[in-house]
């Protein structure tokens, strides 16, 4: 289930390459889940009224 | 009216998220750029002979019997260097005589290959033929020429198919095999062996199944007969 080295030369990428699956989870990981965090973020300075009318 | 704020229509937040993006995929792009080059770097004669795979094999490989095999795990062709094992990789053991000689130390191997890139350089082959992808479409992609079934064919009449290969080169209308004929570029002799070995190590560079269908070719490889 789990290779070692998904490509010809092993490299950190070939690790993590184990499919499409795994690329989509650490770019999700890495991009999608801050930016709900700073939705949520941002949502609650605002409620807050800590954000200054631009 | 509603005055409860949104965060959709707020600057800061679009600004945080792009700032994000932008940060992310530059360190993405800077550690895959960084793949890429160890992907990329030259193999050594060591590696060959400790059976280490590189997608650029060291020079030496020339000394090596070259084939090009399906791999059903990757879904396309591989080059085979020196014999394939049980596990359809290469056993870099199988060697071939290349110009009368299997021998070939890394320095001289090198300096023949560098002699063959200079030659394609001089002699402008990129103005009809591509090479690994780059060049023109008028004449074939010279990626895997090495392994074309024709010379093989040719062989026996030249005693083996790198002298058939280079008697081509240094008068191609003598030999001409197609409508499109290659014009006399006045390559010497010498200058046809180098390009013989650049060519001969191209075919060994695991390029990912580039070219597509090139392993469709009838007596090319044994794969997709």
């Amino acid at each position: 289930m789990f290779e070692p080295c998904t490509d010809v030369v092993c490299s950190f990428w070939s690790i993590l390459n184990q499919g499409p699956m795994t690329l989509t989870i650490t770019l999700h990981t890495l991009i999608v889940l801050p930016m709900v965090w700073i939705y949520f973020d941002e949502k609650k300075k605002m409620e807050r009224g800590d954000i200054p009318q631009e | 009216m509603d005055k409860k704020p949104s965060v959709w229509s707020s600057n800061r937040f679009w600004r945080r998220s792009a700032t994000w993006v932008t940060g992310v995929s530059a360190v993405l792009l800077i550690f895959l750029t960084m793949d890429s080059m160890s992907q990329m770097t030259m193999g050594t004669a060591k590696d060959i002979e400790n059976k280490v795979a590189k997608r650029i094999p060291s020079p030496v490989v020339i000394n090596y019997k070259i084939d090009y095999q399906l791999n059903r795990k990757r879904g396309h062709e591989v080059p085979i260097i020196g014999g394939m094992d049980a596990n359809g990789n290469s056993k870099y053991e199988e060697k071939e005589k290349f110009f009368g000689r299997d021998d070939y130390s890394e320095k001289e191997a090198s300096e023949l290959i560098h002699k063959g890139k200079l030659t394609i350089q001089a002699k402008n082959c990129m103005d009809c033929h591509t090479l690994l992808g780059n060049g023109a479409y008028y004449a074939p992609d010279l990626t895997k020429a090495w392994l074309d079934p024709t010379w093989n064919t040719l062989a026996a009449a030249y005693g083996g198919k790198e002298y058939a290969i280079a008697a081509f080169l240094q008068n191609p209308p003598a030999m001409a095999m197609h409508e499109r004929k290659m014009p006399n570029l006045g390559i010497t002799k010498d200058e046809a062996k180098a390009v013989v070995a650049y060519l001969k190590f191209m075919a060994a560079i695991d390029t990912n199944g580039f070219p597509r269908n090139f392993g469709k070719i009838k007596g090319a490889v044994d794969a997709r007969k």
